[in-house]
């Protein structure tokens, strides 16, 4: 194999990605985009012992407060899609909580602001 | 007399008579010559019988030695494409890893976990390569990779986990093996049902019990199943049957040759079949450490001398190299004093060094602002503190 550019993993890994997702699919964009906000719930203390270990350190890392989907996954050493679909499944279980991103300000609309204008004008102008 | 001595009649009876006890004479040593001819013959035919018998099962052996020779090392070749292939995959998917072609190549390296397996699965039988080193792992991970080597995964539940590792020589045959149990388990059982898997700790070391709830066995095929689990080993690829059951052929090699045990005598509560695998002591060790990240650190930001800024940038960094976000902290009045533990006993020392570092932050907030000196000491602090945590 060339062109591996010194990514040499000596074997591949054990368990693999789709056996930690369980098979899911990926969860909506709408629902769970790079940049929404993930937390654990407040009332997290009791940690069910049928998470798999990846869903547990994934719950330790937003146990520290809001992080965004894309900073989550990149504590892990996992493709983001597979960080998607186990917090998906975190959500489902109600272990986690998400809030969608901020809302980008909408640029106003250039032609509402003119006819205002003109109407301003015609009125005290 | 001489008249009878005259008599030719006699003579030639004479003659005849002579000539019949020549004759007899004659038959018995043939007779007793051909017995001899037909016992050598016979021993001749034996030996030969014994000599072809003898050539047909050297023959046979060597056919099957080369047939054993040829299947390990395109057993090998395969084996090494599928973990090449995995690793391009690993590779893919950290690539594509927002997009939708993800699911497509999860979907991929599923397939190609099962190509491998069954390459290994015929590697065992021919005494070939079992795969590359693994690193010590836990129990639950090398299940959970046997899990991975199925068709039907989705319905495998693992209901219990033990905080014991596997060492790293017996990783690989403990999730081959683990895998022909389940491969069996999900395809004799209807495919809405769930096949469970519980790790239990027993004194001999450790059981997985996989417990399916399909039809059972027939008597038959237990009976085949024991004799290749305990007393009677495979060797080869022959006498597996059309279509080949490698299963419980696979798994009594690999007990054999790795010293641990699967018995599936038992039957399920689910009216299945139960297998079980008995993982001795020499095969198991400590937890192996976690590669995942470890949980975010709160730092207990001790309330130091020159106040909070500094030590809060302090470096941390995950074992990837990625900066730690640091736990936002409700708004504290001494940066640092919050978020330690509320110890039930501080000590005097201890509680004159708080204090005396909330005196030293309003002072330093006066003095950074002082036009805001009138104001009270709280608003500088609690600003730093946002100043900390950004």
């Amino acid at each position: 194999m060339t062109g591996h550019d010194g990514w040499e993993p000596e074997a591949p890994e054990l368990v693999r990605p789709y056996v930690i997702t369980k098979g899911r699919g990926l969860p909506d964009e709408e629902h769970l985009s790079l940049i929404t906000l993930v937390t654990a719930s407040a009332e997290d203390t009791r940690r069910p012992a049928r998470l798999s270990p990846e869903e547990q350190s994934l719950l330790d890392l937003c146990s520290a407060g809001y992080l965004s989907v894309a900073e989550i996954a990149g504590h892990t050493h996992f493709p983001l899609g597979v960080v998607r679909i186990l917090l998906a499944s975190l959500k489902e279980g109600g272990h986690i909580m998400t809030r969608p991103p901020v809302a980008r300000a909408r640029p106003a609309d250039k032609e509402i602001l003119e006819e205002v204008l003109n109407g301003l004008r015609a009125k005290f102008g | 007399m001489t008249e009878y001595t005259g008599n030719p009649l006699l003579w030639v009876l004479l003659v005849a008579l002579v000539a019949a006890a020549v004759l007899i004479g004659r038959q018995r040593r043939a007779a007793r010559a051909l017995r001899q001819e037909v016992q050598g013959l016979k021993q001749h035919y034996t030996e030969l019988e014994n000599d072809y018998g003898k050539s047909v099962r050297a023959a046979q052996e060597r056919a099957e030695d080369e047939t054993k020779t040829v299947l390990k090392s395109a057993m090998r070749t395969l084996q090494g494409l599928a973990a090449e292939q995995q690793l391009v995959l690993s590779r893919l998917q950290t690539k594509y890893g927002d997009s939708a072609l993800l699911q497509d190549l999860l979907e991929i390296d599923h397939t190609n976990s099962q190509f491998g397996r069954r390459a290994q699965s015929i590697a065992v039988l021919c005494d070939g390569w079992l795969g590359g080193r693994r690193d010590t792992a836990s129990v639950y991970d090398v299940v959970r990779s046997a899990q991975g080597r199925i068709r039907h995964f989705r319905r495998v539940e693992i209901l219990s986990q033990v905080d014991f590792g596997i060492t790293s020589r017996a990783v690989e045959p403990v999730a081959l093996a683990l895998a022909e149990l389940l491969d069996n388990a999900t395809s004799y059982s209807s495919p809405d049902t769930v096949v469970e898997i519980n790790i239990r700790t027993v004194p001999k070391g450790i059981c997985v019990v996989v417990d399916d709830a399909g039809v059972g066995m027939s008597d038959e095929e237990r009976a085949r199943a024991d004799k290749l689990l305990a007393t009677e080993r495979a060797s080869g690829v022959a006498g597996l049957g059309n279509p080949p059951q490698f299963g419980f052929a696979v798994i009594g090699l690999l007990c054999e040759r790795f010293g641990f045990e699967v018995s599936v005598d038992s039957s399920s509560p689910y009216g299945g079949v139960r297998a079980v695998v008995l993982l001795p002591h020499d095969l198991l060790t400590a937890m192996p450490e976690k590669k995942a990240p470890a949980p975010a650190v709160r730092t207990a930001a001790r309330p130091e001398p020159d106040g909070g800024p500094q030590a809060a940038a302090a470096p941390s960094q995950t074992s990837d190299g990625l900066p730690r976000r640091r736990r936002k902290r409700p708004m504290a009045i001494v940066p640092g004093s919050a978020s330690a533990p509320p110890s039930a006993g501080r000590s005097d020392a201890e509680q004159a060094r708080v204090m005396a570092a909330f005196q030293r932050g309003t002072q330093t907030g006066r003095v950074t602002r002082p036009g805001d000196a009138d104001r009270n000491g709280r608003t500088p602090g609690a600003s730093r503190e946002g100043h900390e945590d950004s």
